[in-house]
């Protein structure tokens, strides 16, 4: 029916366009099914819940370059000024921006002695009892920061309790244990009053991404990272109105970086983002330039085998057997092309994680790509079975 | 000949002109996706500061106790404590040796309409500028004196200057820095190595500092650095003073070596230095070690070329292979259609070989055009590149070598790809061709 044992041999006869074409199957797919492989980690990455209201916070830097001012007092009046723009509902100061890639961060221990207990390398924010709230975390065990749980100012003063993300209480104490344990740096010890599920660290992308430990302690340094936290609807004008808020209460200062935490991240991995648009790329001209081979070949091998196409329909062949004759043709090159692909991909995904460390191809990301494929070698040949099909009986009498 | 085979390529070319623009468009995408990712790679893998990559070389001491291990592939840290790189750059047997970090400023003038703005600052030593090849428009560095009672002299690059005074001749003008008052003694040419070669800590393609000052500032004005301050080492560090004598590390060292003599001379001194401190109780280790690595080297062991990078370098040559293979199909079927022209040529006396090249010439035409197409593509995609990520503003580009590899590239992969289609051509006898006319 399907007429298949011919097809092969006339495959046989002249090997060299059905290999091109399974050739560049092969390789198309193996890039593809790779290619979409790594797109859709970075996109995971990229989209992955980071537990902060990446929308209505405002992050930004205030270097206060005249050693004179009283800054603790000058942050106090800015954080009031801040939250009297319309549209703004917290405003304070923090030790370092989450997600930004700059920051603070040390080993904390489950023992005084850290050499004899369980160590993590953390992030750490330090900022008054009401971050949380501000940064829009919810505390899954435990309670949140109280008043009297804030320090100001001096080493001397260190707070004593502390709310770290899951990933810390985790690795310190076991899976799901931590809440009321203490943890240790240095000299300092804590006790962990709260547990968030997800928070990730400065830098969502490393060993510690998930990493950070909340320290109810306000300062203020030369160099002053500065939160806003405002309803999203509005968070564009009041990202204008900051600087020159900011400026009008004290001017020997610089504000920098006035931008959204959304952007903040973005920026954070943009490395990713470069990454997954240089692929797209990669993956639809490869589309287009191996459709346009399957097109091209198919045309080639009709207008070669056009009296032989002529002489079969002399011969009493359908157009229908024409039409299928080059489809099944067309499909057996892809089927096999699609063969060898998935094992070059499988093989390239292998030695793509051992060299440079990607995540291991999903053999279901194999599966779809060839099944794409493979529509897309059935459209591309459509066009020319029709033309190929419509080839007159009367050419096989023509010319012999 | 040549000229003849040309005019008949062109000729051929614009007798099917639909197939021979794909075949120019497969050429293009695949040499301006191979040649956009070759050229990022090429510019992170290129020597910075080539006349001078071999002398320069970074030096790392391993401070850190027994057991300690640091995220380099020989766990020595790359920069240096404040003590250490104090002491290397006041006693040395080399006279270009420098100690440097960054820092940034506020940056204003002394009148009520100047905005101050954040600019960074490289603090580092006098022989920074000659060591690094910095070419002075006015002036020069400060002196060994200046820089031993930390005067307040600044050198500025000529953008810095004409931002601030719409000129670079501007010796002698204060420029506030914080709430410093500076004197500029020294404006230098717009520099800009590709690679940050100097300080890879904060991303190996940040922009090069165009504002300088002394070393000893970091102590007079109790001036705190931009890049990373690690510590390996729990320390009860109060006060600025406590902090300078810490085992914290944060400062890069560099010296420049001329000679093999001069490498074993500085080796000598590091261990009788590192040997000496044992004995204060640091570097509390059974083997001293030290690393002195040269400019590419030093590249090479921070890991500058970004892996994403190699991966997208090799996928786009495979790209390129399946650009190739559509061609030679492509090529094919041209080819075989306009046999009999080739059995016409060969009937009135061409030789095989002839036949051969005349179609070789052809593709290496194609090859041309589709390379044409293939640049404007990549200067495409690199501004894509650059668009998405503002850090490779020096980088994404085509320079010199990656133009003229691209009409190199495109026309012999044409060629390789052209081979087969020719051989089968210019082999058909004459006269299966001759007989149907």
């Amino acid at each position: 029916m399907l007429e298949i044992k011919p097809i092969i041999n006339t495959l046989m006869r002249s090997k060299a366009g059905a290999l091109l074409l399974i050739l560049q199957i092969a390789i198309t797919l193996a890039i593809v099914s790779n290619a979409l492989s790594i797109v859709s980690s970075r996109i995971d990455k990229l989209t992955e819940d980071t537990g902060y209201d990446e929308q209505g916070i405002i992050a930004f830097t205030v270097l206060t370059y005249n050693r004179n001012i009283d800054r603790a007092k000058q942050f106090k009046e800015d954080m009031i000024t801040l939250k009297e723009i319309d549209g703004v509902k917290e405003a304070m100061t923090v030790s370092s921006i989450p997600l930004s890639s700059s920051g603070g961060s040390w080993t904390v221990s489950n023992h005084p002695d850290e050499l004899q207990g369980k160590r993590v390398d953390s992030g750490y924010i330090q900022a008054n009892h009401r971050i949380v709230n501000a940064f829009g975390l919810t505390i899954s065990e435990g309670r949140d920061f109280e008043p009297q749980d804030e320090t100001e100012g001096s080493q001397d003063q260190f707070p004593s309790v502390t709310i770290v993300s899951r990933a810390v209480a985790n690795k310190l104490f076991g899976e799901g244990k931590g809440l009321n344990e203490f943890i240790y740096s240095g000299d300092n010890m804590m006790k962990i009053v709260g547990i968030v599920e997800t928070m990730k660290s400065q830098w969502p992308d490393s060993k510690m991404g998930d990493n950070v430990v909340l320290i109810p302690i306000e300062r203020s340094s030369m160099y002053q990272r500065v939160i806003v936290k405002a309803e999203p609807s509005k968070r564009a004008q009041v990202i204008k109105l900051i600087e020159p808020t900011l400026l009008e209460n004290e001017r020997q200062r610089v504000i920098m970086g006035v931008k959204g935490l959304d952007t903040a991240k973005a920026q954070t991995y943009q490395r990713d983002t470069l990454m997954i648009r240089m692929l797209m790329a990669l993956i639809v001209f490869l589309a287009i330039i191996t459709a346009l081979g399957i097109f091209g070949l198919t045309h080639f091998n009709i207008s070669k085998r056009t009296k032989q196409i002529g002489t079969r329909r002399a011969l009493g062949a359908r157009k229908s057997a024409i039409f299928r004759y080059f489809i099944v043709e067309n499909t057996l090159v892809t089927l096999f092309g699609v063969a060898v692909g998935s094992v070059a991909a499988i093989y390239m995904g292998g030695q793509l994680m051992a060299l440079y460390s990607i995540p291991a191809l999903d053999w279901s990301i194999v599966l779809y790509t060839s099944l794409v494929m493979l529509v897309m070698s059935v459209l591309s040949v459509y066009q020319p079975a029709r033309r190929a099909a419509n080839i007159s009986p009367s050419i096989a009498t023509r010319s012999i | 000949m040549l000229v003849h085979y040309l005019d008949l390529a062109w000729r051929n070319i614009k007798l099917t002109p639909l197939i021979s623009c794909l075949m120019v468009v497969a050429i293009g995408i695949g040499i301006g996706v191979t040649m956009t990712s070759l050229s990022v790679y090429h510019m992170m893998s290129s020597d910075p500061i080539p006349q001078k990559s071999s002398q320069l070389h970074a030096v790392q001491l391993q401070t850190m106790d027994e057991g300690q291990t640091w995220n380099t592939s020989d766990d020595v840290p790359t920069q240096l404590t404040y003590q250490d790189a104090k002491f290397l750059m006041e006693n040395s047997p080399l006279t270009h040796r420098v100690a440097m970090m960054k820092s940034g400023a506020a940056v204003h003038l002394d009148s009520p309409d100047s905005v101050p703005f954040i600019e960074d600052v490289r603090i580092t030593g006098r022989s920074f500028f000659s060591m690094f090849d910095l070419s002075f428009l006015h002036g020069g560095a400060w002196s060994e004196m200046q820089s031993e009672q930390a005067a307040p002299v600044a050198v500025i690059g000529e953008a810095l200057a004409q931002r601030l005074f719409q000129r670079t001749d501007v010796l002698g003008e204060s420029i506030y820095l914080d709430e410093r008052k500076y004197e500029v003694i020294g404006v230098t040419a717009a520099w800009q190595p590709a690679i940050k070669f100097y300080d890879v800590n904060n991303g190996p393609f940040q922009r090069a500092e165009q504002l300088f000052i002394p070393f000893s500032h970091i102590e007079a004005y109790e001036l705190h650095s931009w890049g990373n301050t690690n510590s390996w080492k729990n320390e009860e560090i109060r006060g600025r003073e406590q902090f300078l004598q810490s085992e914290m590390v944060w400062l890069q060292f560099w010296v420049q070596i001329d000679s093999e003599n001069a490498l074993k001379n500085y080796q000598q001194f590091l261990l009788d230095y590192m040997a000496q401190q044992q004995k204060l109780g640091r570097f509390n280790r059974k083997q001293l070690a030290y690393n002195i690595k040269p400019v590419n080297e030093w590249l090479e062991y921070n890991h500058v070329i970004d892996p994403d990078n190699k991966i997208l370098v090799g996928l786009s040559f495979m790209f390129l292979a399946v650009c190739l293979a559509n061609i030679l199909g492509m090529l094919l079927a041209k080819f075989l259609k306009r046999a009999p022209d080739a059995g016409v040529r060969r009937a009135l006396g061409a030789s095989k070989k002839q036949i051969f090249f005349q179609h070789l010439v052809e593709v290496a035409l194609l090859g041309l055009l589709g390379c044409l197409v293939g640049i404007l593509l990549a200067q495409v995609g690199l501004v894509g590149i650059r668009e998405t990520m503002s850090v490779y503003v020096g980088i994404a580009k085509m320079d010199w070598t990656m133009l003229l590899l691209s009409p190199i590239i495109a026309i012999s992969a044409c060629l390789l790809a052209g081979l087969f289609p020719a051989w089968v051509v210019c082999k058909t006898s004459p006269a299966t061709h001759l007989k149907v006319q």
